[in-house]
């Protein structure tokens, strides 16, 4: 670009009239070598655009600073999440063990006893056979317990009277 | 957004936020602050971000408006006069730059530094930051007539500053 333009140009950047192109051709321009020595103090400024534009938040300890400052918030998050884990799993063993001692309650209780006849008169001539059954062998029971009191009485009876020989 | 979309969408305008809060409160500390308090506030609310249709935009506003408030405070406490501000604006220069060249920017600095807080602003978003007459207006919250009124003002009085210093040999 010759010097004319750039006079021209910057002309029209003193009246606000250029395009954001033009004016970066001009800090493009202002940047660059062989400044013609009349347009040396517009350079100035040109360069000092340019300059300020490299200008960097180069300092590396801010992201980590940054993301201390917005982890707290996630780790909040996380803790919640955690906390909520661990009462369901504390809820899930409560309704496993009391499920479970139910199902060995219900184990150790005997079975309904279930009726076996249908006609009443016939489940009573089966009671009775069952208590005649009963009540004859009982019978048979004492008449043989009484044969062996006798033979303890007599027993008995002799041990007494060796003792009495004995003294 | 979790964190990883955090730091590819938003994370990059970073040095966008810096440069305009480091313009604004003059201190590279407060400027720091300020833009990690605008990731802050975007990230609380980044369920609500969806609605906003220019991030960027809206960074730099809520990047604005915390820097004024910061520097609303600093004069309060007047811990910090102005003229450190601009020393401290200074050492934002890089130092491989030729002395001569330095001063020249340190000059050109302290214009910019002595312009009207408003026409600050609008040179600084449009001559460093390259953004369009609209998006001015979206970030100061100002209509077009206002941002183009502050930029001429803003371009006329630094020109003349750089002629009077140019006359004058300073």
């Amino acid at each position: 670009m010759d010097s004319e333009k750039i006079k021209a140009l910057l002309e029209r950047y003193w009246n606000c009239e250029t395009t954001l192109e033009e004016e970066q051709g001009l800090r493009d321009f202002f940047n660059g070598n062989d400044i013609p020595e009349n347009l040396q103090q517009e350079a100035q400024l040109f360069r000092y655009f340019k300059q300020q534009q490299e200008l960097k938040l180069t300092d590396l300890s801010f992201e980590h600073a940054l993301k201390q400052k917005i982890q707290p918030k996630e780790s909040k998050l996380r803790s919640l999440f955690s906390t909520g884990l661990k009462l369901a799993a504390g809820i899930s063993v409560v309704v496993a063990s009391f499920w479970l001692v139910r199902q060995e309650l219900k184990e150790d209780q005997p079975e309904e006893v279930v009726d076996t006849y249908d006609d009443p008169q016939k489940a009573f001539e089966e009671t009775k056979r069952a208590l005649q059954l009963i009540s004859k062998n009982f019978g048979k029971a004492q008449k043989a317990s009484t044969n062996i009191n006798l033979i303890n009485e007599a027993t008995e009876k002799l041990q007494k009277e060796n003792k009495k020989a004995d003294s | 957004m979790n964190f990883e979309t955090f730091q590819e969408r938003v994370l990059p305008v970073k040095n966008k936020l810096y440069r305009f809060a480091l313009r604004l409160t003059g201190s590279q500390e407060e400027a720091k602050d300020v833009v990690q308090e605008v990731f802050i506030r975007v990230w609380n609310g980044r369920d609500q971000m969806h609605e906003i249709q220019n991030m960027e935009a809206w960074c730099m506003r809520i990047t604005r408006n915390l820097s004024l408030d910061r520097v609303r405070a600093m004069n309060r406490k007047q811990a910090q006069p102005l003229e450190e501000s601009y020393n401290i604006r200074h050492e934002e220069l890089t130092p491989h730059e030729t002395t001569e060249l330095h001063e020249s920017m340190n000059r050109v600095s302290q214009l910019m530094a002595a312009l009207p807080e408003k026409q600050r602003q609008v040179m600084h978003l449009r001559d460093v930051e390259g953004y369009s007459y609209n998006e001015i207006c979206d970030i100061l919250s100002i209509d077009m007539s206002q941002v183009k009124v502050n930029l001429f003002r803003a371009r006329n009085a630094v020109r003349e500053k750089l002629m009077q210093l140019n006359a004058y040999g300073l």
